[in-house]
């Protein structure tokens, strides 16, 4: 077999051979990440391992915490401590987090949450791949929030979501998660990483009496100027309980920093493209299942159907816009995905009728292969192609 | 066209938990890897702690690699019946199965089969656990998927310290092993 395909400039391999979950460890220290709390649990241990590891050393935090309820809270105190914080778990653990997860909604609370999905509901099936939390990381909450939801198909994929998860729930002031699966987590690729940066050093604004806390204004941990008054019931731009109800409440959830869908940097990453100009069958997929539908996209072309991919980077906010463009040229759409049939209904919703919706599922912990894919493309076109 | 020809090459890893084939995954990648060459390793296992049925695939190309899961292997590492009896079906055609010696009376000849007595020689070299490795030696030295010097490198930086001797040697002796078997690679 031929060898030396990627090597840098100096003809030194700089490649490194790491796990998804490793390269999100990596990911968090690049983007400054100095406290991580969490309870181990399958496909996401590594992560926790990993952080362990890593963190003290830089002088950072790591707890290990007696459940994923107190993870989530403990990541929501680290943060309003001024750290940089996450945690990580999978389905089981993630149900347990909804709660706090809302009261970091609601208080305006940067952190990260990596869910790697496996088999469910429940305990279901621990150590496969699923894509069953798709909806539960949007609307798993009571009440309702603007979302920002992040996802990767490749181990590179990870690190680069880590750093972008990082910085949106900086910008945004906001919980992100990101959605991974098992195999995604567990799978080894090469990869260049750059060396990670010198420990953070913690800055923020300095707060005068009566500067607003909340809604639009910057996120300030305390100790950076007069009492901040955080509560999850609803509040003013004080933070002081407001709960008479009326446009302020709802304008403190839906504030202009949450504006996501207008963010330059979630337009750029919401999606990608793969031989989508002059498809007649759009796959949309995310995850390992992107991964298939890349094949598969291949296999069709090769079999005369004008196939093309567009992968989902970031589930939410969801990418309506594009789907309306993908709808108006390629007039079949296919959603496969790893659950009941979750993604598929945005997909619906955005495309209203333009393009024939068709969806693909798998639930038994078993990935749809190129072909599964491929094959079920074929047969909603009307047996066309070979 | 030689199997070690095949681009992209797909190798999969079987045994059951506890034999190392997670970390025999991660070290034939890593060698891939030190050779230059594109590779995917993705890898699968019960909730047990040990025993039941694990794999581990390996995707090696030297083009861009999509879907990483092996559906059909050019190449089969089976160190456990359970593993045989589930992943033996998945070979592909012209593919090589390599398998313990300890199943060749149940599992009968086949012209795609090679069965080498992988745990006996770890028995020889005093400890069971190196099974993994000495079948790493015999499946490269038998398919020169990766170089022997890169698999060496991988083995060393992937093991424990103390037991990198042992391993090094078992790794030898596996590939001396393969090395003695004349097989057909169609």
């Amino acid at each position: 077999m031929a060898t030396a395909t990627k090597t840098s400039t100096n003809g030194k391999d700089t490649r490194r051979l790491i796990m998804g979950n490793e390269a999100v460890a990596l990911g968090a220290i690049a983007a400054g990440c100095d406290f991580y709390a969490g309870y181990p649990i399958t496909p996401a241990t590594e992560i926790l391992e990993e952080m362990a590891r890593v963190l003290p050393r830089r002088g950072g935090v790591f707890l290990q915490m007696e459940d994923e309820l107190s993870a989530m809270a403990a990541i929501i105190g680290a943060a309003w401590g001024g750290a940089t914080a996450m945690t990580a778990t999978s389905g089981p653990g993630f149900s347990l987090m909804q709660e706090n997860l809302g009261y970091a909604a609601i208080t305006q609370t940067p952190c990260v949450i990596v869910d790697s999905q496996r088999g469910g509901p429940s305990t279901g099936l621990p150590t496969l791949p699923s894509q069953g939390d798709a909806m539960q990381a949007r609307f798993g909450t009571h009440g309702d929030r603007p979302a920002l939801v992040i996802t990767a198909s490749s181990v590179k994929g990870c690190y680069d979501a880590t750093v972008l998860s990082f910085k949106l729930a900086k910008r945004h002031r906001m919980p992100v998660v990101l959605l991974l699966d098992a195999v995604i987590s567990h799978m080894r690729e090469p990869v260049e990483i750059p060396p990670p940066p010198p420990p953070p050093v913690r800055s923020f604004p300095k707060l005068a009496e009566g500067d607003p806390r909340f809604g639009d204004a910057p996120f300030v941990p305390f100790g950076y100027g007069p009492i901040t008054v955080v509560t999850g019931l609803s509040h003013g731009g004080d933070g002081l309980a407001e709960t008479r109800g009326g446009v302020q409440t709802e304008a403190m959830i839906i504030n202009s920093i949450s504006k996501l869908d207008q963010d330059p940097e979630i337009r750029a990453e919401w999606t990608g493209d793969y031989r989508l100009d002059d498809a007649e069958v759009a796959i949309v997929a995310y995850g390992i299942t992107a991964r298939a539908a890349r094949e598969a996209v291949d296999q069709l072309r090769e079999r005369g159907v004008a196939a093309g991919l567009l992968d989902l980077r970031i589930l939410w906010p969801f990418a309506e816009e594009r789907l309306r463009e993908v709808a108006a040229k390629s007039k079949t759409i296919v959603v496969p995905e790893l659950n009941l049939g979750q993604m598929v209904m945005p997909v619906r919703a955005a495309v209203e009728g333009a393009a024939k919706v068709h969806q693909l599922n798998r639930a038994d912990g078993t990935l749809l292969t190129p072909e599964d894919i491929a094959a079920f493309a074929i047969s909603v076109q009307g047996g066309q192609g070979a | 066209m030689r199997l070690v020809d095949r681009d992209p090459i797909r190798i999969r890893l079987t045994g059951r938990g506890g034999q190392g084939i997670m970390l025999g995954g991660a070290i034939l990648a890593e060698a891939a890897m030190r050779d230059g060459l594109l590779v995917s390793e993705t890898q699968e296992y019960g909730p047990e702690a040990r025993l039941g049925a694990t794999k581990a695939d390996l995707i090696i190309s030297t083009r861009e690699i999509a879907y990483p899961e092996v559906e059909k292997a050019d190449l089969i590492l089976c160190l456990s019946r359970a593993a045989y009896l589930r992943y033996a079906q998945s070979l592909a055609e012209g593919g090589l199965l390599i398998a313990d010696s300890s199943m060749a009376e149940e599992m009968g000849e086949a012209e795609s089969t090679v069965y080498l007595p992988f745990r006996a020689t770890a028995l020889e070299l005093g400890n069971e656990l190196t099974t993994n490795i000495v079948g790493l030696g015999a499946l490269v030295a038998m398919s020169e998927v990766v170089t022997r010097f890169s698999l060496a490198a991988a083995v060393t930086g992937r093991v424990k310290r103390e037991l990198a001797e042992l391993n090094n040697k078992a790794l030898e002796v596996g590939f001396n092993l393969g090395a003695s078997v004349q097989v057909r690679l169609a």
